[in-house]
């Protein structure tokens, strides 16, 4: 029966392509000059009928919250949700690049929106694969700072350092904090700089293991170590900048006493005494060693990570938060974003709406653990409070202590670029020096 | 009789001692792994060295706010009743297709000769020795570009090609067996073609169509990376809905909850085509 | 005679007509599928790819690149150790337990559905149940634990996650040993055990009788059941993604890192990845059967 549908809606597609190509056109152009009415946009997503939302899968909590809390609310609003579980975000972006390359453009496309940040949405961004500057315009954009001289509103400005334009909805805000297993670590022993870590492991070799880049979740542990070893001293400021104003030569210099740090605490992680270090590709399996007491600290992205953890019995009873690296734990926001052949774009408007909504902010908060990407100083106290009863809590460390130590995040460019460095030096090992290196990748990558 | 017992030891008929052991072994390398994996999908908090886990899923029910193993795992979220009506669905499009092209070309095989036919026999058994990878990466492209990305079609018109070998030697051997003097008898006695088909050829062809239909179905079940790159994520079977829950190389309990699931429709079909696959047709499919 | 030739020759026709119709739809489905397929991806491989507005066809440097990196050499050798390794391994305990099920024995029903079980799951199970047994963490390590003989988890001698392969290679042989052995199984009470007996009969000891008369009979069914799990072994992509070493990963696991990589045009250098497997795989397993129609001819089968 699906299948007659979609040949129907292809024969269908044929006939009217034309002239709902210009139809779409229109209503984009209306939506992303602000002239489109929330009214209308409601009408025509109601019309639409269902929005095909296409985001990472492997959390069982998040899953459930789709279903459960993010559907029935979409549902009311008379959209159907077709949550899409995908194992890489990168699948959705190749989708959607592939849909245009075949010529298909507005509203032919397959996916309706994606759950990304950083390097995805750079690329969607650099193909001209965006819908267009939405995320202000919409009734709940109320909950999000958008004033560009406010400093707080960075994150909804930029994405690792790319400017956002307004072209997707900041949904979750999140922080690298690191865990400690307390049943085997004697409190005394918990690392809070890089050096520290180091001594710990070389008193007890291999307890320690980070994913593997390019995984984002390895990628923030090396950009970490990066900051702390800046040869400048002055941390994650010259990150900032993109590839092109930094130069090559000037990269190299910033990062090669991270990535000497890296090569160094390679030799001492899981494994490294057997047949080499054995990096962890996702963050499950850093769960697992973490369990097992294989490694005795796991870090990443998760305020919650060990409250949730305590609750589904994936982490060990003795987990708890630490501070570390001191100064340097990266923070950023992550997004939706609606791709310029989304299918249904006025569906996938009033779904960017409804989850930046406080109720969608706060169930998520709950029960997946997920921290609110709405900005709390723009909401009332009620909505406040309604946020912070859902806080499923922080383990050992407070909400003071995280932002004494925060970094933001590394401008996108220069994370291909470190990535393919990490690869090279760390993973295989490359004896070329890293400035040779770095200049190779950044000539791959253009 | 009497040399033959006095060759007893060459040519016996029981086990010898080392036989039995080898069962043994072979048995608990098969089965032995379901043991923790069982335990591990009632677990609540499992970590080295227990045996058992510290905590048991059922303690933890009452109080959790989300679903658990098992209950995560029977739930609509965890996606397991719809990948096993996409696998289920999915392979039986294959089977019925694949026989339809398959069973006047097996009927070809089996009684013409003809020039080439060495030469298109091997042609017909490639898709086995081609790289799955090589066949699903090539086609994703083509098929973004025609719309069959992500829809059943395309995943069933993958699924043929791997599927197709398969259906053909089994149903090529049912053939030869079959011989050809039953239809001969049937023609001289004033049968038409449709009536040929219809009483005589069909009956004594349907034990090897069943054959080939479970062991296509079963192929087009077990087919991962296939329908991984088609799917596109958008549909999900069995074998993809573990992937992506083990691909990190850990397994929670709902994630062993879920590969015991997709163990049963391996065991539902093993005691069906034991029913009806005869060791011997299969040997004839794959045994030259 | 000379009436009915012309007869004849449109009967022929006509006969011959049909024969094309009755094999047309397989080979229409196999050339447009698979054939497209693969002159599509060895295009690609050769710089054929106008979706990403590359179009250099023809072009060597995308296979020029890949044969100059010593990774890609490691990664074939790893592929080949893995597939042939596991080959080898689920060949011998595969005949060793065909020849054991030919036997009578108590529960033999009982364990000819059980033996069975591998061959109608997917490979994942198989990979969850390697994950679950095999890891640092996982039973067998616990076991050692629980005996004293290891009191943490990396003392465990590494299965999975090394380039030895270990895991891989359990899980290949768990899955393929019951096919072997189903396939000789049914060669064997195919032939029945006359010529056996027969041997036996004439003064064969055991050795004797395997190598000379039950080994040439099953032969055909361990060339065409090799042929089919060492084909599949070297493309196989789950296993050594999930349970390998890392880098360097096998040759399909390195495609689908090219086909992933943030650089699309990596892609083209993945499909003469893919390109270079299928060659390489199809050029092994051609000069395998070709040895043993040489060999069928000397013993002067056919």
């Amino acid at each position: 029966m699906k299948k007659t549908l979609l040949t129907l809606s292809l024969l269908g597609g044929l006939v009217t392509s034309a002239s709902y190509a210009q139809d779409v056109e229109a209503f984009r152009d209306a939506v992303t000059s602000g002239s489109a009415t929330w009214e209308e946009i409601q009408a025509r997503a109601k019309e639409e009928g269902e929005i095909n939302l296409y985001y990472w899968g492997g959390s069982d909590q998040i899953n459930i919250w789709m279903d459960r809390f993010a559907a029935p609310g979409l549902e009311a609003e008379g959209v159907k949700l077709n949550p899409v579980r995908i194992t890489g975000t990168k699948d959705a972006v190749d989708l959607v690049l592939a849909e245009l390359g075949s010529g298909k453009g507005l509203g032919e496309g397959s996916v309706d929106a994606i759950w990304v940040n950083g390097e995805n949405f750079a690329t969607l961004k650099r193909q001209n694969a965006l819908f267009g500057a939405f995320a202000d315009k919409l009734p709940n954009s109320a909950n999000i700072e958008w004033n560009a001289d406010d400093p707080r509103a960075l994150l909804n400005l930029r994405d690792f350092g790319v400017e956002t334009n307004a072209s997707e909805m900041p949904w979750s805000g999140q922080q690298y904090v690191c865990s400690v297993n307390t049943a085997r670590v004697a409190k005394e022993d918990i690392p809070s700089t890089f050096a520290d870590l180091k001594g710990y492991l070389e008193a007890n070799p291999g307890k320690f293991a980070y994913v593997k880049p390019p995984h984002f979740i390895g990628n923030t542990f090396v950009q970490a170590a990066i900051y702390a070893h800046n040869p400048d001293g002055n941390g994650a400021v010259p990150f900032q900048n993109s590839i092109d104003d930094l130069g090559a030569a000037e990269l190299a210099r910033l990062i090669t006493p991270g990535m000497e740090y890296l090569k160094e605490l390679d030799g001492l992680l899981l494994g490294a005494s057997g047949s080499g270090a054995r990096y962890p590709e996702d963050p499950s399996a850093l769960n697992g060693l973490f369990l097992n007491g294989e490694i005795d600290f796991s870090c990443q992205f998760g305020l919650y990570g060990v409250a949730i953890g305590l609750r589904d019995g994936t982490y060990p009873e003795g987990a708890e938060q630490f501070i570390f690296p001191e100064g340097n734990m990266i923070k950023n926001k992550n997004y939706l974003v609606i791709p310029a052949n989304a299918p249904n774009p006025a569906a996938a408007l009033v779904m960017a709406n409804y989850m930046a909504s406080v109720e969608a902010q706060a169930s998520k908060l709950e029960v997946a653990g997920m921290p609110p990407g709405i900005d709390p100083w723009r909401l009332s106290e009620e909505d406040v409070a309604k946020l912070t009863a859902a806080s499923p809590g922080f383990v050992g460390i407070t909400q003071q202590e995280l932002d004494a130590n925060t970094a933001p995040d590394t401008n996108a460019t220069l994370v291909d670029v470190i990535e393919a460095t990490w690869l090279e030096y760390i993973e295989r090992k490359s004896t070329d020096p890293i400035d040779v290196i770095v200049e190779r990748a950044v000539a791959n990558l253009n | 009789m009497a040399r033959r017992n006095a060759n007893a030891t060459a040519l016996s008929e029981r086990l010898s001692p080392f036989q039995k052991v080898y069962l043994w072994l072979v048995a608990g390398f098969i089965l032995g792994p379901f043991i923790p994996l069982i335990i591990q999908s009632f677990a609540f908090r499992w970590a080295w060295p227990d045996l058992l886990p510290s905590t048991w899923w059922l303690e933890q029910r009452e109080k959790s706010v989300l679903p658990l193993s098992w209950d995560y795992v029977i739930s609509p979220y965890s996606q397991v009743w719809e990948a096993t009506l996409n696998t289920v669905f999915i392979g039986c499009a294959v089977t019925v297709i694949c026989l339809i092209i398959c069973l006047p070309a097996a009927r070809v095989l089996a009684r013409e000769s003809f020039r080439g036919k060495p030469a298109f026999e091997f042609f017909l058994s490639m898709p086995l020795i081609v790289p799955e990878a090589a066949i699903g990466i090539a086609l994703l492209m083509i098929f973004i570009q025609i719309g069959l990305a992500g829809t059943y079609t395309g995943i069933i018109i993958v699924h043929l090609i791997p599927t197709i070998p398969y259906m053909i030697r089994m149903l090529t051997a049912v053939y030869q067996g079959l011989g050809r003097d039953f239809e001969e008898q049937a023609m001289i006695l004033g049968a038409s073609r449709w009536q040929i088909l219809r009483m005589v050829t069909l009956p004594m062809l349907l034990p090897g169509v069943v054959a080939g239909a479970l062991f296509t179905f079963l192929v087009s079940t077990n087919i991962f990376l296939l329908t991984f790159f088609m799917g596109q994520g958008k549909i999900i079977t069995l074998p993809t809905l573990l992937f992506s829950k083990i691909a990190g190389g850990t397994l929670d309990a709902s994630a062993a909850g879920i590969t015991l699931v997709v163990t049963v429709p391996g065991i539902i079909l093993l005691v069906v085509t034991e029913r009806f696959i005869k060791e011997e047709a299969f040997g004839k499919g794959f045994g030259n | 005679m000379g009436d009915s030739a012309p007869n004849e020759l449109a009967r022929l026709r006509r006969e011959r007509r049909l024969m094309l119709l009755q094999l047309l739809p397989v080979v229409l489905v196999l050339t447009v599928l698979f054939g497209g397929a693969l002159v599509l991806g060895v295009m690609q491989s050769l710089g054929f790819a106008p979706w990403f507005g590359v179009n250099t066809f023809p072009d060597f440097s995308y296979f020029g690149v890949l044969w100059s990196q010593a990774s890609f050499w490691q990664s074939l050798w790893l592929t080949l150790y893995y597939a042939v390794a596991a080959t080898i391994l689920s060949l011998i305990l595969g005949i060793l337990l065909a020849l054991a099920l030919v036997r009578t024995f108590p529960s033999k029903t009982l364990y000819k559905y059980l033996y069975k079980l591998p061959l109608m799951i997917p490979y994942t199970v198989g990979i969850a149940l390697a994950v679950i047994m095999l890891g640092n963490g996982g039973m067998l390590s616990r076991l050692m634990a629980f005996a004293g003989l290891i009191d943490d988890p990396a003392q465990f001698p590494q299965i999975l996650k090394t380039h030895m392969g270990w895991g891989i290679i359990a899980v290949y042989v768990w899955k393929q040993t019951p096919f072997v052995a189903l396939t000789i199984y049914a060669v064997l009470l195919g032939v029945g055990r006359e010529t056996e007996e027969a041997a036996a009969i004439l003064g064969a000891n055991k050795r004797q009788i395997f190598f000379l008369v039950t080994l040439p009979q099953i032969l055909p069914g361990i060339i065409s059941s090799t042929l089919i799990i060492f084909a599949f072994n070297i493309g196989a992509f789950e296993a050594p993604f999930i349970l390998g070493g890392g880098f360097p990963d096998t040759l399909p696991v390195v495609a689908w890192r090219y086909f992933n990589d943030a650089d699309y045009t990596l892609q083209l250098q993945g499909m003469a990845t893919v390109v270079s497997i299928a060659l390489i795989a199809g050029g092994i397993l051609y000069s395998y059967l070709a040895i043993y129609r040489r060999y069928e001819r000397r013993i002067g089968r056919q």
